[in-house]
């Protein structure tokens, strides 16, 4: 063999060598154990307002649950067998990512008025492919407040909107809006009647800034409708008196706050040690002056 | 020779001996030793200190809180004897002037040291509040400073004139300094009435001051409402604190400089019985607040004033606080009440006791409170609940202890300890009177 083709087949068997490296990384990979995701999804419907998906992507990875931060999911229509992407969202830090539907025209329902959302994750180095179907129908709350023998209610109705149709014992929540946590008002449970209904009494009291309390009647996790939620604002709650003292002058203001007794006296303080000290100084120089005069006195 | 010749030659400055030399040199590098220290603090950060996030306070501010006391002596000797028209304190009121001096100097250089960002100080004055007492205390220290320094300097003119002459054919280079020093007195009646005149001023001007500086340093603690710091008592416990502690520290400092120097003419057995009673007055004042400050929390028995007081009494601050009352105190009162406890040396003791009990004393309000949080974390390291100083802050608080010796030495060894030109006054006056009864 000539020394020519030697060399033809030691490059030649380098480059197969390069070429096969992804294929080994590829195997490697796909020896290597990846992770189940567990997607979770929620639909949400605000009344007058946003309606979008909750989503939560967990995993668990050395019996422990962790949440499965930015991986991207995409959401999609599943219509007759067809999938419409609608978008695609990103989870963050806690796993957790909301899509935003437009409205609900843009999703297509099934023939019994059901809307089928696919959320999928399309896998990575790390987690396997996962997807999470829901499905759920549109409901409406139409709730408002009435005053009866000057008790205050809060009127609520259930409609399944597809059939136009009145939604009887199903569970309804009143609560008031709060900063950490809503206040529920009314019994635990409270059943929508035949007429679709809950009346639940308003208790007096509720503090509310400006009085203005902001009531909400939720329809919570339903295996049909998933959650709904009507928000009603009324001024019922007694006005909370703002007792910041942000804007006065306080020992725990800045330093542009300062209370002006703190102003005045240190000052008066600091002015009048600080002009005694000055006279003090002067009379330095005056007793060094003296002597000069003196001087002067003699020379003359 | 005359009075003023003797009385020259008895107190002008002169240079020092061998152990001067020693006692000089050790707290130099004593001195060197710390400020390796701070700057390698400075460079590592506050991490080479064993403070945490409980002990947020540790040594140093106990430090700083001694020498402010300490600075004390200035108002409560010079200050409120003269005044008081005390003619007793004329061999004395110098060393209390150049003590007060040192002190209230080391004072503002030891709150810098507690810095973790010194380079920020000037935020202190750029970004402060009037509300913290942490600016207020920015304030008080460079005003009792300028006024520390002027209640040392109005009295000295007469004695820096009569040591320019003095040293004018001995040392020609000192005369010089001193000459400029003197503002060139010559004792006429104009220059003596100014002098006069300001030298009432500043002792008056020292006892608010002084009183501001304590009160201050107290509110520093009593504004926070921290258990063994939450207290309206604080301001005049720290009074009466600071008020033992300059005069223990005067006692000391005149018994080393009568001994160096051979004063036992000047300053007699009699002006030891005089600080005796001032020092057992003092003590006895701040005996009382002390009985006020640990015995009305064992009453009320709130469980964290309980918790603290066991922690003090019984616990592990407890060989502590019973040297700082016992030695500190009680020891000192128990002596001084005799006659014979009032004699230079046993003095000396005392003082020396009254001195380390005072310091210690101020490590006991520091550092055991911190250590019981207002709000307990959850899950804190167990060294938090602990704070004993790291080598860098024994390094630097050393040294920051033998800086306040060194400026007292430097003082020392150029001014005279003793007023002359008062002492020769005095004399005088004194000479006349026994002629007088003579004819």
């Amino acid at each position: 063999m000539s020394k020519r083709n030697k060399i033809r087949k030691m490059f030649s068997a380098i480059f197969f060598l390069i070429l096969l490296i992804p294929v080994f990384q590829k195997l490697y990979a796909q020896d290597a154990e990846k992770n189940r995701v567990r997607l979770k999804a929620d639909y949400v419907k605000i009344m007058d307002g946003e309606i979008y998906f909750d989503i939560g992507a967990t995993s668990r990875v050395n019996n422990e649950n962790i949440d499965v931060a930015n991986i991207t999911l995409i959401i999609s229509n599943e219509f007759n067998d067809e999938e419409t992407e609608l978008g695609k969202v990103t989870t963050n830090m806690e796993g957790k990512a909301k899509f935003v539907l437009k409205s609900l025209a843009a999703i297509k329902p099934d023939s019994t008025n059901t809307y089928n959302v696919v959320i999928s994750f399309m896998g990575n180095d790390g987690f396997k492919r996962a997807s999470k179907s829901i499905s759920f129908k549109d409901a409406i709350i139409k709730a408002n407040i009435i005053t009866k023998d000057s008790v205050n209610y809060m009127s609520a109705t259930l409609i399944d909107a597809s059939k136009d149709s009145l939604l009887s014992n199903q569970l309804l929540n009143v609560q008031v809006q709060r900063l950490f946590r809503p206040l529920r008002i009314g019994k635990e449970f409270n059943s929508t009647d035949e007429n679709g209904t809950i009346l639940v009494p308003i208790e007096e009291g509720i503090p509310g800034v400006d009085g203005i309390l902001t009531f909400e009647v939720v329809l919570k996790e339903s295996d049909d409708y998933g959650t709904v939620k009507a928000i009603v604002e009324a001024p019922l709650g007694i006005p909370i008196v703002d007792e910041s003292t942000f804007d006065e002058r306080t020992m725990w203001s800045p330093r542009n706050k300062t209370p002006l007794f703190l102003l005045i006296v240190p000052n008066l303080l600091i002015f009048g040690m600080w002009g005694i000290i000055v006279y003090l100084t002067v009379n330095l120089f005056k007793i060094s002056k003296i002597k000069n005069q003196n001087q002067k006195n003699e020379n003359i | 020779m005359n009075i003023s010749d003797k009385l020259i030659n008895d107190l002008a400055p002169r240079k020092f001996g061998r152990w001067g030399v020693i006692w000089t040199w050790s707290l130099i590098i004593i001195s060197i030793a710390g400020i390796i220290a701070y700057i390698d603090q400075v460079i590592k950060g506050q991490i080479v200190t064993n403070m945490n996030d409980y002990a947020l306070w540790g040594i140093y501010i106990s430090n700083f809180v001694f020498f402010v006391a300490t600075s004390f002596v200035g108002a409560v000797t010079v200050a409120v004897l003269r005044l008081t028209k005390n003619t007793w304190r004329t061999p004395i009121v110098r060393i209390a002037e150049i003590i007060s001096v040192a002190s209230i100097i080391m004072a503002g250089i030891t709150i810098m040291i507690d810095m973790g960002r010194p380079d920020r100080l000037l935020n202190l004055f750029i970004h402060g509040r009037m509300q913290s007492p942490i600016i207020w205390d920015v304030i008080i220290i460079p005003t009792y400073i300028v006024i520390s320094l002027l209640l040392l300097y109005f009295p000295l003119l007469p004695d820096l004139a009569l040591l320019k002459k003095h040293f004018k054919k001995t040392s020609p280079k000192l005369s010089k300094w001193y000459g400029k020093l003197s503002l060139n007195w010559t004792g006429s009646a104009a220059q003596k009435i100014l002098q006069m005149n300001s030298i009432r001023i500043v002792a008056f001007l020292t006892i608010p001051a002084g009183f501001m500086l304590q009160t201050i340093d107290a509110w520093l603690f009593s504004t926070l409402f921290r258990v063994g710091w939450d207290s309206t008592n604080m301001g005049a416990y720290f009074i009466s604190g600071a008020s033992v502690a300059g005069v223990g520290a005067l006692v000391t400092v005149v018994y080393v400089l009568r001994r160096a120097y051979k004063l036992e003419d000047y300053i007699t057995d009699f002006h030891f019985d005089k600080m005796g009673k001032f020092l057992v007055l003092t003590c006895l004042i701040y005996l009382y607040f002390n009985i006020n400050e640990y015995l009305i929390p064992e009453f009320t028995s709130k469980k964290e004033e309980i918790t603290h007081m066991n922690v003090l009494v019984t616990g592990k601050y407890a060989p502590l606080f019973w040297f700082v009352n016992i030695g500190g105190l009680i020891v000192p009162i128990i002596t001084l009440l005799f006659e014979k406890g009032r004699k230079p040396l046993p003095m000396f003791f005392v003082g020396l006791l009254v001195v380390v009990g005072s310091w210690w004393k101020r490590y006991l309000i520091v550092t055991p409170t911190l250590l019981n949080p207002f709000l307990p974390m959850e899950g804190v390291p167990e060294a938090w609940h602990h704070y004993f100083p790291s080598v860098h802050e024994w390094l630097i608080t050393f040294a920051t202890l033998a800086m306040a010796l060194l400026i007292i030495t430097i003082l020392v060894r150029y001014l005279p300890i003793i007023p002359m030109q008062r002492t020769a006054d005095e004399q005088e006056a004194l000479l006349k009177i026994e002629k007088n009864k003579e004819i």
